[in-house]
C-alpha cells in the first residue's frame, strides 16, 4: 500500500478526482435546478447519453469540439422537452416518465450509433478528445496547479457552474420564482405568472446542463462513443442532488467525495495493489450511494422541495 | 360593540337610498358556472360598492368560493358577464384579475413556507428586481403596516409565524400590490374572537380608502359587521339585502329556505364513569418541535366533550396519537382501564376506538375506491368480510347496502367512485363505517366543516344516539354553536395544553374567546 | 370559443383502450420512419417481422418462449406499483435469482435429476425476493427513495455476478466467455411439446400471472396493497402498516423476477452468463404500463413484445436493419401510451368564451 504514497500518485489521485467528477458535477447541478422547479427527472441517465453521444457524432462529422458541445445541447434539451411536456403539461407520473425517456435515449443512440458507425473494417469510430487546457501561471503553482488548473475546459466550466448556479437560484428573481414552483406553486399561479412556462425553463436549462456532463464523456475524456457509455453516472447524479441536501455547495462535496473513490480505485486496480476482486472497486460507488442515503435519513432539516414529483392542477380543491 | 368603526357616509347614504348615486365597482350579471353536471351558479348578480364590505352568505356548497373564484380569473363562467367600473372585463388568470384592481386571499393560505414574509409579498411583482433588491419594497409594506398598526416581521419566515400573522401576509399581498376590492374567502375560520374584531377594524380602515371588501362565509356573526349581505342558496341569488335592516333569523331563513332550529336539542343525560383518560400526553409534530404539551382529558361513558380552539394548536396531532399514527413521547391514554398508549392504530381500534378526521379524503378515505371498499376499511382482514385472507364480496356489497339505506348516503350504487361523492355524502360514508367499527371511543375532528346544515343536523342527532348508547365521544370544532349544542362539556386547546374545562351551561363566549387566545381568565369560572 | 381541459372524476376507460390502440399506430408509423431512415424496403421489414413472429408454430414457440420471462416481470412490475413502489430493480431481482438458483445447483449437482426443480424455483423466488426485500427493508426502516436503491443494486448485482464468472467458482474453465458451465440436460425444464423449445416455464409464468390477479382483487392482501398505492396517509389511519406492506410487496414483486431469472437459466440458456437477460427487468416495466397495471393483460401485451424481440431478429437477417431497433420502438411506445392516457384523466372540451 504504501506505493500510493507517492508524491506523483497522490497528484495523479486529485487530479482524476477532479476529472471524474466534472460529468457528475454538471448532472447533479442540472438535476438540481429540475428538482426545485418540482418536477423529479429521472431521465437524467438518458438526457445525459443523448448529450454524450449527440456530442460525438457532431465532433465527428465536424472536426470541431465547439459543434459537438452544440449539438449534445440540442440533443438534450430535446429529451429535457419531452420530459417536462410529459410531466408538466400532460401531468404523467413522472417516475414513469423519466424510465421512458431513458429507453428512448438508449434504444436511439444505440440503433443510430449501431446503423452509422459500427460493422467496419476499421473498427470503431475515434475523434480525438478536447485538449488539456492549462491555465497560465495557475498550472505552474506545484501541487495545486497541476491538480487543479491543469483541466479541460468543460471542468473549469463545471467548478464556475457552482457559484453560478447558487447565485441564480438564490439571488436572482427567477430563481427565486423556480424555488417556489417546487415549495408551493399555486404561490405562482395566483400571483398570475405561469408555472407551466417557468417548468419548461427550468427543466430545459438543467437539461442542458446534464447534456454538457454526457458530452464530456464522449469527446472530453475516451474520443469515442459506446453504448451505455454513462455507465449510471445518470442515476449517481439522482443521489448526489440529495446527499448534497439540495444546494449547490452539499452537491460539490458529495460529486467529489464519489469522484475521489473512483480516482483511488482506478489507481490501485492500476498499481495492482491488493488482491481483491476488481469487481468490489466498480461496485463500490454504487454501494457507497446507498449508505449515503441511508446514513442521511433523518438528519437535519431536509431542503427536499416541499412539491417534489407533484403534478400542479389549478383550482383544484 | 364598542370601539368598531360605522361604515363610512357615503355609503351609508347610498345604501340608505338618500345619498349622490355611487355607481359599483363590481358588477355581476347572470353569471352562470357549471362543474361537470353541477351547477355551481345559477344566473347569479349582485354588485358591489366603492367602500362597501360587501357579505356573501350561504351553507356550504351555495356557490360562494365559486363565483368569487371566476371573479378572480382562477374559474371562467359559461354564460353571464362581469363589469368592473361599468367595463365588461373577460378574467381569464389571477394576472387579469390583479390588473383590473382584484385581489384574493383564500381559506387556505398560499404562502411559501420557507421563505420570508418579505419575499413572499415580493415575488411576481415589479419590485422584484433581476437581483433581488428589496429596499423600496421594504419600505413601502412598512408604511402599510404602520397605517394598519400592524406588527410584523418582514424578515421572519412564513412557517416561524402564528396563524393570525400569515393572514395578514396574504393581505399584505394584496395591499401592496394596490387592489380595489379585497375578497376574503372565509377569514374569521382560524381567528379567536377577539382576533375577528381587529380584523374588521382594519376592514373599515381599508373601506375609508374607498376599497371594498366582499367577505365570503357561512357565519352570521360576520354579516351582521358587514353593509351589505347577499345571500346565496344552491347557487343562486335569494336576495340582497342592508345588514341593518335585517336579522339574523330573517338571513338564517333566507339561507337555508326554511326555519331551522339554530341548535340542536340535548337531552339530559348522566354519564356513567370515566371510559377514556388522558394524562400528561406529549408529542411531536413532523418537524420535531413539541405539539402537546401535556394533554390532560376525561371522558366519561354516555358524554359528548367538545374541544374549542383554532385550528393549528394541536387537535390534529392529539387525534393522530390517541389513535396510534403519531407516537406519544411521555403521559399515558387508558381506555376503561387498559393502558394504549403508543399501541398501533390496528389493535387501538380493535379495542373499540373510532375516528372520524378532518382530511375527508385525504385521512378518511381512499378516493379512489369505491363506496363499499371504503366500508369495510380497518375491518378488511377479519371476518365477516374477509376469511383465510380471502374477501367476502357478498357480505361486504350486504352491508354496504346496509349503510347506504341506514345513513341515507346519496350515491348511484355501493360500487361508486367514493371520490365522485358529495362532501356530505363522503362524511356519512365516514361515519357509517367508524360507527360500525368503534365499540367505545368516538373522536372527531371539525366534523361538520363544509357541510350543509341538513347533513350537521343528521351529523349531531347520529352523535347524540351514541352518546345515549354510553359510547364515549371527543371532538375538536371551530364551531362555538355546535359545541355548545352538543356537547356535555367543553374544553379549550391552546398551544398544545388544556387551558379550560366546562361544563356547557357555564361557559360562555368571552371566556372561551380569551382562552382560545391564551389568556388566562380569573377564577370565578369554575372549572369541572 | 377555447379549449378548455378538466379533471375527470373517475377515470375513462374508453380512453384507455384508444390510447393502447394509439401508441400501436403511432409506433407502427414511427417504425416505419426509422426503417424508411436505414433506406430499407418497409414493405419487406414488415412482412419479416411478423413473419418471423407469428408466421408458423415455430416462431410462435419462439414468441411465446421470449414472452415467458417477460410475463414474470411484467406482473413482478405490477404489483410493486400498485402500491406505487417504484421498483425498478427487475433486472438485478432477475440476475439474484438466476444466481440463486444456480447456486443451489452448483451445491447438488445433477444427481437427483428432475427433483431438484421445485427446489430450484424456490430458490429463484427467493433470490429475488430477498434482493427486492432488502430495497424493501430500506425503504420501510429509512424511508430511502426505492427508485435509487433498486436502480443502485441493479448495478451491484451484476459486478458481483461477474466476479463470480470471471474470475470465482461458478467459472467454465473450458470456455473464453465469462460463464458457468453447461447444465447438464437432465436439470433442463422439460418441453411442453417434444420438438419445439417451449418449456413449462411459459406455463408457470401464466399461472403466477393468474395467482397475482386473484391476489390483487380478491384476497386482503391485494385489497392493502391497492390502499397503500391510492392513498398512503388514509391506510395509516385505518390501522395497515405501511412498512410491512413495503416489504412484502418487494418481497413478491422480486421472487416473481428472481423466477424469471431461474427460468432462463434452466429452460433457455442453460448456464448463468450476463447475456440471460436482455434488459427483461426494464421491458417488464413498459408492459405493466401498457397493461395498466392488470396482469392478465401482462399476459397479452408480454406476449406482443415477445413478438416484437422474434420478429426484430428475421427483420435483421432479411433486411440488414440492427434488431436494436425494436428498443427505440418500445420505449416510443410508452410514451406515445403515456401521452394518450393523459385523456383518460382528463376532458377536454369546447366551450365558449363570454
Amino acid at each position: 500500500m504504501s506505493e500510493l504514497f507517492q508524491e506523483t500518485i497522490i497528484i495523479s489521485i486529485f487530479a482524476a478526482t477532479i476529472r471524474i467528477a466534472t460529468p457528475l458535477i454538471l448532472a447533479a447541478l442540472g438535476e438540481l435546478i429540475t428538482e426545485r422547479a418540482g418536477i423529479l427527472n429521472l431521465g437524467v441517465e438518458g438526457t445525459m447519453l443523448m448529450g454524450a453521444f449527440m456530442a460525438f457524432v457532431g465532433a465527428y462529422f465536424s472536426d470541431s469540439i465547439v459543434i459537438g458541445i452544440i449539438l449534445a445541447m440540442i440533443g438534450s434539451a430535446l429529451m429535457s422537452f419531452i420530459t417536462v411536456f410529459m410531466a408538466a403539461t400532460l401531468k404523467v407520473e413522472q417516475v414513469v416518465t423519466g424510465l421512458a425517456v431513458n429507453l428512448l435515449a438508449a434504444g436511439m443512440t444505440i440503433y443510430i450509433y449501431k446503423l452509422f458507425f459500427s460493422g467496419g473494417a476499421g473498427g470503431f469510430p475515434t475523434i480525438d478528445p478536447m485538449p488539456t487546457l492549462a491555465l497560465p501561471l495557475l498550472s505552474k503553482i506545484p501541487y495545486i496547479g497541476p491538480i487543479f488548473f491543469t483541466q479541460k475546459a468543460i471542468t473549469y466550466i463545471a467548478f464556475f457552474m457552482i457559484p453560478a448556479v447558487w447565485f441564480f437560484l438564490y439571488r436572482t428573481k427567477w430563481g427565486l420564482e423556480i424555488r417556489c414552483l417546487g415549495e408551493n406553486p399555486k404561490v405562482i399561479d395566483t400571483k398570475g405568472m405561469s408555472v407551466t412556462v417557468r417548468q419548461y425553463f427550468a427543466v430545459i436549462m438543467g437539461g442542458v446542463l446534464i447534456g454538457l456532463g454526457g458530452a464530456f464523456l464522449t469527446i472530453g475524456l475516451v474520443g469515442r462513443f459506446v453504448p451505455e457509455i454513462t455507465a449510471g453516472r445518470g442515476w449517481l447524479a439522482l443521489v448526489i442532488v440529495i446527499a448534497g441536501n439540495w444546494r449547490p455547495s452539499g452537491i460539490l462535496l458529495a460529486a467529489l467525495a464519489f469522484a475521489f473513490l473512483e480516482a483511488l480505485q482506478l489507481q490501485i486496480q492500476g498499481i495492482g495493489v491488493t488482491h481483491l476482486p476488481y469487481q468490489i472497486f466498480l461496485g463500490l460507488p454504487y454501494v457507497i450511494a446507498i449508505v449515503l442515503m441511508v446514513l442521511k435519513s433523518g438528519k437535519g432539516r431536509s431542503e427536499e422541495p416541499a412539491r417534489l414529483g407533484m403534478p400542479y392542477f389549478r383550482g383544484e380543491r | 360593540m364598542c370601539g368598531e368603526k360605522t361604515a363610512p357616509q357615503s355609503v351609508a347614504k347610498q345604501v340608505s337610498g338618500r345619498g349622490p348615486e355611487l355607481r359599483p365597482f363590481l358588477k355581476v350579471e347572470n353569471v352562470t358556472k357549471r362543474f361537470h353536471q353541477v351547477v355551481a351558479n345559477d344566473k347569479l348578480s349582485f354588485d358591489v360598492l366603492p367602500g362597501e364590505i360587501h357579505c356573501l352568505l350561504g351553507e356550504n356548497g351555495a356557490g360562494k368560493s365559486t363565483i368569487a373564484e371566476c371573479i378572480y380569473g382562477i374559474h371562467h363562467q359559461e354564460e353571464g358577464t362581469i363589469y368592473i367600473n361599468d367595463k365588461p372585463v373577460a378574467l381569464s388568470s389571477p394576472a387579469e384579475a390583479i390588473s383590473t384592481g382584484i385581489g384574493m386571499v383564500h381559506q387556505h393560505f398560499v404562502l411559501v413556507e420557507s421563505l420570508s414574509v418579505l419575499e413572499n409579498i415580493v415575488i411576481g411583482t415589479e419590485a422584484a428586481t433581476p437581483i433581488l433588491d428589496f429596499k423600496e419594497a421594504e419600505a413601502s409594506i412598512r408604511t402599510i403596516c404602520e397605517r394598519f398598526d400592524v406588527h410584523i416581521d418582514l424578515h421572519a419566515k412564513i412557517w416561524q409565524l402564528p396563524v393570525g400573522q400569515q393572514q395578514w401576509v396574504e393581505i399584505l399581498k394584496a395591499l401592496f400590490l394596490k387592489v380595489r376590492l379585497l375578497i376574503m374567502d372565509e377569514p374569521t375560520a382560524v381567528l379567536t374572537p377577539q382576533e375577528v374584531q381587529r380584523l374588521f377594524r382594519i376592514f373599515r380602515e381599508m373601506t375609508e380608502d374607498g376599497m371594498s371588501v366582499i367577505l365570503i362565509s357561512h357565519k352570521l356573526d360576520d354579516v351582521m359587521r358587514s353593509d351589505r349581505v347577499t345571500v346565496l342558496r344552491r347557487g343562486k341569488n335569494v336576495g340582497t339585502v342592508t345588514t341593518s335592516n335585517t336579522s339574523k333569523s330573517e338571513l338564517t331563513n333566507m339561507m337555508i329556505g326554511r326555519e331551522v332550529e339554530l341548535r340542536v336539542k340535548r337531552d339530559a343525560h348522566e354519564h356513567s364513569g370515566p371510559l377514556l383518560e388522558i394524562r400528561g400526553l406529549r408529542a411531536k409534530n413532523d418537524f420535531g418541535a413539541e405539539k402537546l404539551s401535556g394533554i390532560d382529558i376525561t371522558v366519561n361513558r354516555g358524554e359528548i366533550v367538545g374541544i374549542a380552539g383554532v385550528a393549528g394548536n394541536g387537535q390534529g396531532e392529539l387525534f393522530e396519537t390517541l389513535m396510534g399514527v403519531r407516537k406519544a413521547t411521555d403521559g399515558t391514554v387508558i381506555l376503561e382501564g387498559d393502558n394504549i398508549t403508543n399501541f398501533s392504530t390496528h389493535n387501538i381500534q380493535k379495542k373499540g376506538m373510532g375516528y372520524i378526521p378532518d382530511d375527508r379524503f385525504s385521512a378518511g378515505l381512499i378516493g379512489d375506491f369505491d363506496v363499499q371498499s371504503n366500508l369495510i376499511l380497518g375491518a378488511h382482514k377479519e371476518p365477516p368480510f374477509a376469511s383465510k385472507g380471502i374477501l367476502n364480496f357478498s357480505k361486504i356489497k350486504e352491508f354496504a347496502q346496509k349503510s347506504i339505506d341506514d345513513f341515507e348516503i346519496k350515491t348511484p350504487s355501493e360500487a361508486a367512485i367514493c371520490r365522485t361523492l358529495s362532501g356530505g355524502n363522503a362524511q356519512k360514508v365516514i361515519v357509517a363505517r367508524e360507527f360500525a367499527q368503534a365499540t367505545k371511543v368516538v373522536l372527531a375532528n371539525q366534523p361538520s366543516r363544509g357541510l350543509d346544515v341538513g347533513v350537521i343536523e343528521y351529523m349531531h342527532e347520529r352523535l347524540l344516539d351514541k352518546r345515549r348508547s354510553e359510547f364515549g365521544i371527543l371532538m375538536a370544532s371551530e364551531e362555538l354553536d355546535e359545541l355548545f349544542g352538543i356537547c356535555d362539556r367543553v374544553l379549550v386547546m391552546f398551544k398544545g395544553k388544556i387551558l379550560g374545562d366546562f361544563r356547557s351551561e357555564d361557559a360562555d363566549i368571552e371566556t372561551i374567546g380569551l382562552l382560545m387566545a391564551g389568556q388566562k381568565v380569573s377564577p370565578t369560572r369554575k372549572p369541572v | 370559443m377555447s379549449l378548455t381541459i378538466e379533471k375527470r372524476l373517475a377515470p375513462s376507460k374508453k380512453w384507455m383502450v384508444l390510447s393502447i390502440l394509439f401508441a400501436l399506430v403511432g409506433s407502427a408509423i414511427a417504425s416505419a420512419l426509422l426503417l424508411r431512415v436505414t433506406g430499407a424496403d418497409v414493405g419487406v421489414a414488415f412482412a419479416a417481422f411478423f413473419d418471423g413472429a407469428f408466421g408458423s408454430s415455430r416462431a410462435i414457440n419462439k414468441t411465446l418462449l421470449r414472452a415467458t420471462p417477460l410475463i414474470l416481470t411484467g406482473i413482478a412490475v405490477t404489483v410493486a406499483f400498485r402500491a406505487k413502489i417504484w421498483n425498478i430493480g427487475a433486472e438485478g431481482q432477475l440476475y439474484a435469482g438466476a444466481m440463486a438458483s444456480y447456486w443451489i445447483y452448483f451445491i447438488i449437482g445433477p444427481d437427483i435429476g428432475l427433483f431438484i426443480l421445485p427446489v430450484l424455483f424456490l430458490a429463484g423466488f427467493a433470490g429475488g425476493g430477498l434482493y427486492g426485500g432488502l430495497a424493501g427493508f430500506l425503504k420501510s426502516r429509512f424511508q430511502v427513495n426505492e427508485v435509487l436503491t433498486t436502480v443502485m443494486l441493479n448495478y451491484v448485482i451484476t459486478y458481483f455476478m461477474s466476479y463470480m464468472l470471471v474470475s470465482g467458482p461458478w467459472r467454465d474453465p473450458a470456455s473464453y466467455y465469462a460463464q458457468t458451465p453447461r447444465i447438464d440436460k437432465s436439470v433442463w425444464l422439460p418441453k411442453i411439446m417434444s420438438g419445439n423449445k417451449l418449456h413449462i416455464g411459459f406455463i408457470i409464468a401464466v399461472l403466477c400471472a393468474i395467482a397475482v390477479y386473484i391476489m390483487l382483487t380478491r384476497s386482503s392482501l391485494g385489497y392493502e396493497i391497492r390502499a397503500v398505492g391510492h392513498n398512503t396517509r388514509t391506510s395509516m389511519f385505518k390501522g395497515i402498516n405501511i412498512g410491512r406492506t413495503a416489504i412484502l410487496v418487494m418481497l413478491i414483486s422480486g421472487g416473481l423476477a428472481g423466477l424469471a431469472g431461474m427460468i432462463e437459466v434452466f429452460g433457455v440458456s442453460h448456464r448463468l452468463s450476463a447475456e440471460i437477460s436482455h434488459g427483461y427487468g426494464f421491458t417488464g416495466i413498459i408492459i405493466a404500463m401498457l397493461a395498466i397495471l392488470n396482469p392478465i393483460a401482462i399476459i397479452f401485451v408480454a406476449i406482443l413484445f415477445g413478438a416484437f424481440y422474434v420478429g426484430g431478429l428475421t427483420m435483421q437477417v432479411a433486411t440488414g436493419v440492427p434488431s436494436v431497433i425494436t428498443s427505440a420502438i418500445e420505449a416510443i411506445i410508452l410514451l406515445l401510451f403515456l401521452s394518450a392516457s393523459t385523456l383518460t384523466r382528463f376532458q377536454i372540451t369546447w366551450k365558449d368564451k363570454t
